[in-house]
């Protein structure tokens, strides 16, 4: 870091893509913050990526368009950047790299904090164990979010999965807590519709008031990109282990974040990994999900659900594949389902919360939950089987059990898992609506749940 | 023909009462049958009105809690938006006194002695005296007193706009300090306005 900053230079010995090798610099620091001047007087920020042998490679968040060699000057702040932070960001909208896009002034800060973020003591965490009621039935009663969880969304292009986010955003709570719940929601690389559905969308449910938005819509230059979720996380960390708030952290999407970060990799000429990301993909993406937890003592907690669109719906691409070796599960958005209308089109069999088993039952949810939970997998699961069965044979070649469970399965995807985008429903709803489902079963058919919830809950249809 | 008249009207009226004794108890029985119909439908549709009661009266107060979220959260935004507003105009206003206050203050032996520090603190950044050096016209006199402490330095005949203070560059070119009075506020400007905020009794 320079010793106070501000120091400006004129050298400019290139301009490649995103980047700015500026010469002659002395003394500038890894990740400081540049702001760049062009010869029209107009300034952009970027970061200090490389410095060495008296050269300085830049990149410039708003892009390099219009600048020149002669003439742009690059001035060297002191300091990384960072996000001012109060408890008057609650409420309001932000662009990508955290400037106000709502048309107030700068929040009077509290403080001044690096985006990036100081990595948690791995002994400090605490392991997460508390619900999160989304409202979404599917979410809440199969592959349940717990505070401090990560746990993507994977979807496909052009579906629902944007809808979902703001549905979760809007109703997400801490049920049986007086604790302050609080939605950081960080759209990255959306087009401009989107973005405005998500600002409306929390606007009009009241939602808004608790909720700190960044919006890097798709013709902002893509390098913002890489800022989006940093200064989103540096927010949700504020509030949760500063002003001790339970903060759900919705950031969408990561695909456009791992190509931002394609793109400076591919112009500062680094060997390329698989489909042309960087190899350090995996640790970047872990800079920004380990950003999530509880710690012990502090009474806040950040929850991320990160949403990635799998390009061709493959699942084994890095970027999902990546993900999923870092978050705590994931859920599947499936195409059929999505085909067929259903909205959350979401695929249960391909979907898990791995921390789910810790965050339900008594003093939680119910004490049936992970057992009505696992038998509704179970008799789903069977109903696709039967389903496959079904198109070759045809009904008439089913038993009746087996229609039992055919009729099971179009009742689990049209009551349960079919749901209005402004439908929030408490989790005694869910629990009852999967009871629904499993009494759709001789009771003979139910091994997965212990006689006792089976005498209080199961009423055969 | 006529003493057969009576045995004919009698078993006619026989057949009669018969008939109308039939359809009686059939009308009674029916009747009967209908209201314990109508009274099981009726007993069987109680609980799932009772249902369709509950389930409405939830509805409704989700729908209300709903609206009342929304139009709570909409004025508080609305509100909270209004004193942002006010608070910054506010600080604008002390912002533009005090900018006033430091055009107009006295160059006095204080000010030499900044312009001094303020060029020390600038070459040293830089790390050479090999300089020009920047300033308003107003202060050209204090800052060539000044430089004469600072060997290889030479003020520009050229004169910028600003408060106060100075601005250097590297004679090569290459580097450029800008140490002004401007410059120094926009750089604690964020600082600033928390403390002035505070003074409004706004404290985060």
């Amino acid at each position: 870091m320079t010793v106070e900053g501000g120091v400006q230079y004129s050298k400019i010995a290139e301009i490649k893509g995103p980047l700015v090798v500026v010469d002659d610099v002395e003394n500038a620091a890894f990740d400081e913050l540049v702001e760049i001047e062009t010869t029209e007087g107009e300034r952009r920020l970027g970061k200090v990526l490389e410095v060495g042998n008296g050269k300085a490679i830049v990149q410039v968040f708003e892009g390099t368009t219009g600048l020149s060699i002669s003439g742009t000057k690059a001035k060297f702040v002191g300091k990384v950047m960072e996000m001012p932070v109060s408890k008057e960001v609650l409420g309001r909208v932000f662009d990508g790299l955290g400037r106000p896009k709502d048309g107030l002034p700068d929040p009077i800060a509290d403080k001044f904090v690096d985006i990036n973020g100081e990595p948690m003591n791995p002994e400090q965490r605490e392991y997460p164990k508390d619900f999160i009621q989304t409202g979404v039935s599917v979410i809440d009663g199969l592959m349940t979010l717990v505070r401090g969880q990560k746990l993507p969304i994977f979807s496909g292009s052009g579906m629902s999965h944007n809808l979902l986010a703001a549905q979760i955003a809007r109703q997400a709570s801490v049920v049986g807590t007086q604790d302050d719940f609080a939605v950081v929601f960080a759209a990255i690389g959306v087009q401009y519709s989107e973005a405005e559905y998500f600002r409306r969308s929390l606007e009009e449910s009241g939602a808004l008031k608790r909720s700190v938005l960044f919006l890097n819509t798709a013709d902002d230059p893509a390098i913002e990109r890489i800022i989006t979720p940093r200064v989103a996380l540096t927010v949700a960390e504020y509030l949760a282990f500063d002003l001790g708030m339970h903060v759900l952290v919705v950031i969408t999407d990561m695909t456009n974040y791992a190509e931002a970060l394609r793109e400076i990799s591919a112009a500062r000429e680094e060997v390329p990994g698989r489909k042309g990301y960087p190899g350090y993909l995996y640790t970047d993406l872990s800079t920004l999900y380990e950003r999530a937890g509880k710690l012990n003592g502090r009474k806040g907690s950040v929850t991320q659900v990160p949403i990635l669109s799998m390009p061709s719906d493959d699942i084994t691409h890095p970027i999902p594949d990546l993900t999923g070796y870092i978050t705590e599960g994931q859920i599947v958005v499936g195409r059929d389902l999505f085909r067929q209308g259903v909205y959350p089109p979401i695929n249960i069999l391909m979907s898990l919360s791995r921390l789910m088993k810790d965050g339900i039952g008594e003093g939680s949810t119910r004490e049936d939950h992970s057992e009505v939970s696992n038998q509704v997998y179970d008799a789903y699961s069977r109903a696709q089987e039967v389903r496959a069965l079904a198109g070759i044979v045809g009904k008439a070649g089913l038993t009746e059990i087996d229609l039992k469970y055919l009729e099971l399965g179009d009742t689990f995807e049209k009551e349960f898992l079919t749901q209005a985008t402004d439908e929030n429903r408490t989790i005694e709803e869910t629990l009852g609506l999967m009871w629904k489902i499993v009494s759709k079963l001789p009771r003979n058919e139910i091994t997965k749940i212990k006689d006792k919830y089976v005498e209080q809950y199961y009423k055969e249809e | 023909m006529d003493k057969f008249q009576p045995l004919a009207n009698s078993s006619l009226e026989q057949t009669i009462d018969k008939i109308l004794s039939q359809t009686e108890k059939e009308i009674e029985s029916n009747i009967s049958s209908a209201l314990s119909d109508s009274q099981k439908t009726l007993n069987d549709a109680l609980p799932n009105l009772e249902r369709e009661y509950d389930k409405i009266i939830a509805d409704g107060k989700k729908e209300a809690d709903k609206i009342e979220k929304q139009i709570t959260g909409g004025a508080d935004i609305e509100a909270r938006n209004k004193q942002l507003l006010a608070l910054e105009e506010s600080v604008d206003k002390v912002f533009k006194s005090a900018l006033d206050q430091i055009v107009n203050a006295d160059r006095s032996d204080d000010y030499a002695n900044l312009i001094k520090s303020l060029l020390e603190e600038s070459t040293k950044i830089l790390g050479t005296s090999e300089i020009i050096v920047f300033t308003n016209s107003k202060d050209k006199d204090i800052v060539q007193s000044s430089l004469s402490g600072f060997p290889g330095s030479e003020l520009s005949s050229e004169t910028i706009e600003c408060l106060g203070g100075v601005k250097i560059k590297s004679k090569d070119g290459a580097m450029t300090f800008d140490n002004t009075l401007d410059a120094r506020i926009e750089r604690l400007k964020p600082l600033i306005r928390k403390d002035i905020a505070a003074k409004f009794g706004v404290n985060n």
